[in-house]
């Protein structure tokens, strides 16, 4: 990467078929930057969080994410790009016939890490989101805030430089939201990712310094 | 219940092609030595000027496994009964040489009919005599027979390999999250389908012992039982060890095509 920016779009237009739903717009987001996108239902929040990952190419502009050109990358790179990627869902996406552990260390399965570095992982991961005594249980068998914590866990798992995360409280009660905040602003700090939150409101007891944008009107707005 | 209907929707299928290729591979087995019966019973027989060694008849034709000299004097003495020594040896010398001519396979009848030919046209031959009367019949009807049966097996198998590729994307409907989470981490295309390959050889694994299995009881239990000539004569035939690999290998194979063909055919 020439720059110390981990996304960077310019003119950046995404749509579903005909319909844009986000619409020439330019940000960037520098390494290490806590971010919040907030914005109404419908504004295309995760839609422009599913180009970060390569899951919606844009319709015209870029967007640069990990120096990786997401217009024009091919299904390798892709592939490459997301192993390096953190990504919490608010509907969790936990495989629901894998124990807690063997979802914690997904990633680590798919870069083809051994079984013992991923049982290693797994019991660091698990205790660092406060699930080990849960390791042998099925996802369905957890509290939402729990599965979410394996989803969080899921996430750090390969020390991701960018970790993008939709809506990740929007499903729990305020505690369970609190430590799922709290393990977001540990994993900026501590790893030195890049963070990346799309949620309806930015919560009140957060700490960490962050930058904010809002969608409005199709375009993305940096809120000072 | 809806999981093992789902197993026996992909094991049937391949148990039915496996089926068909175990019977092909006995009736194979087994009319191997009708087959041989008839190709000895055929005989060409060939009058010759000058003595010939197989060579010779191999450049005339291929197909020409074996020659027999026909013993001369024997016939000689047969023709002489009654005559004198020097004439006796005058006939003796005067005979052509004769020849038992044997193929090296189950030809049809037009092949013989080349055979004949080539032989006839060599400058040392005299006369080409072909005997076997129920050859050519008995060549068609069993060319016929085995060839209702590749077609059978060969159409069952296509529909069950249809079957095979409707389970197979039953299943990947089935897993379709676990696959769509797996690529947002970034598994390739192969690493996220394990699971379809799993399944199906577990499956396909199963297919080939009890198809295996139903032929070994066959072989043991049901060919004695019978009291059938035909069965209890061939038994060694009903079944051998080799048959166990290659249906297994065929049922391996079926797996790795179809679950391609699923993969492949729905990739994003």
């Amino acid at each position: 990467m020439s720059t110390n920016f981990v996304i960077n779009a310019t003119n950046l237009t995404l749509s579903y078929g005909d319909e844009d739903i986000i619409k020439d717009t330019s940000f960037s987001v520098k390494k290490g930057e806590f971010i919040f996108i907030t914005g109404p239902s419908g504004s295309g929040k995760s839609t422009l969080l599913k180009s970060f990952y390569g899951q919606l190419k844009p319709k015209s502009g870029s967007v640069i994410v990990g120096g990786l050109d997401m217009s024009t990358i091919s299904n390798k790179k892709l592939q490459e790009l997301r192993t390096h990627l953190g990504i919490i869902f608010q509907d969790y996406k936990l495989i629901n016939e894998w124990t807690v552990k063997k979802n914690a260390v997904l990633p680590l399965m798919i870069a083809g890490y051994s079984m013992e570095v991923q049982e290693t992982q797994a019991e660091r991961l698990l205790k660092h989101v406060r699930l080990s005594k849960y390791k042998d249980r099925y996802p369905l068998e957890l509290s939402g805030g729990e599965q979410q914590r394996v989803g969080v866990a899921r996430a750090l798992a390969k020390n991701p430089f960018l970790i993008l995360a939709d809506e990740p409280t929007g499903n729990l009660d305020e505690y369970s939201s609190n430590v799922i905040w709290d393990l977001m602003e540990n994993a900026c700090e501590q790893l030195e990712a890049t963070v990346l939150v799309v949620t309806h409101r930015i919560p009140s007891i957060f700490s960490h310094p962050y930058r904010h944008f809002i969608i409005e009107h199709r375009g993305v707005y940096e809120v000072h | 219940m809806k999981f093992i209907r789902n197993h026996l929707a992909f094991i049937f299928p391949m148990m039915a092609i496996l089926l068909g290729i175990e019977f092909f591979l006995v009736f194979d087995r087994t009319t191997n030595s009708y087959e041989k019966g008839l190709r000895e019973g055929y005989s060409m027989f060939a009058v010759a000027k000058q003595p010939m060694k197989l060579e010779n008849f191999k450049k005339l034709n291929s197909h020409i496994k074996q020659s027999l000299e026909i013993d001369k004097d024997e016939l000689a003495k047969q023709i002489s009964k009654g005559m004198s020594q020097s004439n006796a040896e005058e006939i003796l010398k005067s005979l052509p040489y004769f020849y038992n001519l044997k193929l090296d396979g189950y030809l049809s009848s037009s092949l013989l009919e080349d055979i004949k030919n080539d032989i006839e046209e060599s400058p040392y031959i005299k006369r080409v005599e072909t005997f076997g009367s129920s050859y050519t019949d008995s060549y068609r009807l069993f060319s016929f027979i085995k060839l209702i049966l590749k077609v059978f097996i060969g159409f069952m198998s296509v529909i069950s390999l249809f079957l095979i590729i409707k389970q197979m994307e039953i299943w990947r409907y089935a897993h379709k999250e676990r696959m769509q989470v797996m690529k947002i981490f970034g598994a390739s295309l192969m690493l996220r389908s394990g699971v379809l390959f799993r399944v199906a050889f577990v499956d396909a694994i199963i297919s080939a012992f009890t198809t295996s299995g139903l032929f070994i009881t066959l072989k043991y239990k049901l060919a004695i039982d019978s009291h059938m000539d035909i069965l209890s004569q061939k038994q060694t035939l009903l079944f051998q060890v080799t048959d166990f690999f290659i249906l297994f290998g065929i049922s391996i194979l079926i797996v790795i095509v179809s679950v391609s063909i699923v993969v492949f055919s729905n990739r994003e």
